[in-house]
């Protein structure tokens, strides 16, 4: 299976940065 | 077919019917038997079944296990143990031995062995979901009969495939964030995370024999040199933590170290080249993978070849800085990304398991006869596995 696409759904907060549900940062650094 | 992870074949069984004629008195006992053979073979099937997906093998799966559980624990007590626990004897065969099967006349045997065997077709679904879930593996000390050498149950073969698990789930963050243009820095400790677990995984397996494991630990050495970690000058290493960790240094204008950086990551993709076709050449159980053919395999050679080039050229005429000789130590520590095995558990015992249902069984009436056991016909057969084909080869889909 390929890499799931779209919005993830499962967020959270991680040292106050908001993560999804792979615990990546939502908005990329770069 | 240009896999990207490497799979070893999924456990066979012995068909089991559920019959136990005398000792059956009544018919809440009967459904259940009949429930727990229709369910067993719906489950078998599944496995080899392509249009299957997590939720209906999760359905299945918990179907069975919660039916089998009243052969496990005793009504409204899950401490004591089912009168039931070893009428039935159950054959699987092990994911490295081939076709040789062993059986055990105990229905927590039955238990891991399809929970094995669940947690195999996870892995073979291949998607993230499937790395997080668990092996049922605190089950296995209630086993009478403990695992031999090379055996599925034992701790090391179990303490594999999670830690696999957990790399693999890894490697699709690890694409995610390439995909989505995370920070070189995040990918770069990414990678030498995972790089860990696979050494890890790889050192598991290092003391059994390696006429079984020698392919397995082949694949698990060269993703470990894939995703890299430098542990010495002479150690084989990657590519691609020392490629993301060359683009963090030119962000930071540290030119001549990038440089350093992205010359030791081409000489480790190179051996991470070898291996992938040593690991085509060595024999074992499983289909062989070809990683080395996966564009995502192929991108990062070109990566790093075009990131090396474009430090190089602004060096020349930029930065003008001196190139260490030694290539820099990397000390990456991942802050997002990691993956966290979800615990697994099984369902809960089927309501069908009453106090009426469970003194329909006497075991008084059993046969005296080995008739409950598998009769030689029932021979293991081979489970044929349907072949997953790869989807839409992106760079970053790892199927």
């Amino acid at each position: 299976p390929a890499i799931p696409e779209g919005v993830p759904t499962d967020t959270k907060n991680k040292d106050g940065v908001l993560v999804d549900e792979f615990g990546l940062p939502q908005i990329p650094a770069s | 077919m240009t896999h990207w992870f490497h799979r070893n074949p999924l456990k066979a069984t012995a068909p089991v019917s559920f019959n136990y004629y005398g000792m059956i008195t009544g018919p809440p006992a009967s459904k259940i038997c009949n429930d727990l053979r229709s369910s067993r073979t719906r489950l078998l099937e599944l496995f080899t079944d392509l249009s299957c997906n997590p939720e209906t093998m999760k359905n299945a799966a918990d179907l069975y296990f919660s039916l089998l559980q009243g052969f496990i624990n005793s009504l409204g007590d899950s401490t004591q143990e089912s009168k039931l626990r070893y009428v039935q004897s159950f054959k699987w065969t092990d994911t490295l031995q081939g076709h040789v099967p062993s059986a055990q006349q105990d229905a927590v045997f039955e238990l891991i062995s399809m929970g094995f065997n669940v947690a195999l077709w996870y892995t073979k679904y291949a998607s993230r979901l499937a790395g997080k879930e668990k092996f049922p593996e605190s089950h296995i000390p209630k086993l009478l009969t403990p695992a031999e050498k090379g055996q599925d149950l034992e701790a090391r073969l179990i303490d594999t495939y999670v830690i696999q698990c957990q790399a693999e789930a890894q490697e699709v963050t690890i694409a995610r964030a390439i995909e989505l243009k995370h920070a070189p820095g995040l990918i770069a400790a990414l990678a030498y995370e995972t790089a860990s677990f696979y050494q890890r995984a790889d050192h598991t397996l290092s003391s059994l024999e390696p006429a079984y494991s020698a392919k397995w630990r082949k694949y698990l050495h060269l993703k470990m040199c894939f995703y890299t970690a430098y542990v010495s000058p002479d150690s084989p290493a990657d590519g691609e933590a020392y490629c993301y960790h060359g683009q963090t240094l030119l962000a930071s204008d540290k030119c001549g170290e990038a440089i350093r950086s992205l010359q030791e990551a081409e000489k480790l993709y190179a051996e991470a080249e070898a291996l992938c076709k040593e690991y085509g050449e060595t024999k074992g159980p499983g289909p062989t993978a070809k990683p080395s053919g996966h564009l995502f395999f192929r991108k990062l050679g070109s990566l790093v070849k075009n990131t090396l080039d474009k430090c190089q050229r602004e060096n020349g005429f930029i930065y003008f800085q001196k190139i260490p000789t030694e290539a820099p130590q990397l000390e990456l520590k991942a802050n997002y990304g990691l993956v966290e095995p979800v615990p697994f558990e099984f369902p809960p015992m089927s309501a069908h398991w009453t106090p009426e249902a469970l003194a329909a069984f006497d075991l008084t009436k059993r046969p005296k006869d080995d008739s409950v056991k598998p009769k030689p016909e029932d021979d293991v057969k081979p489970v044929k596995e349907p072949d997953i084909k790869p989807q839409k080869d992106t760079g970053c889909s790892v199927s």
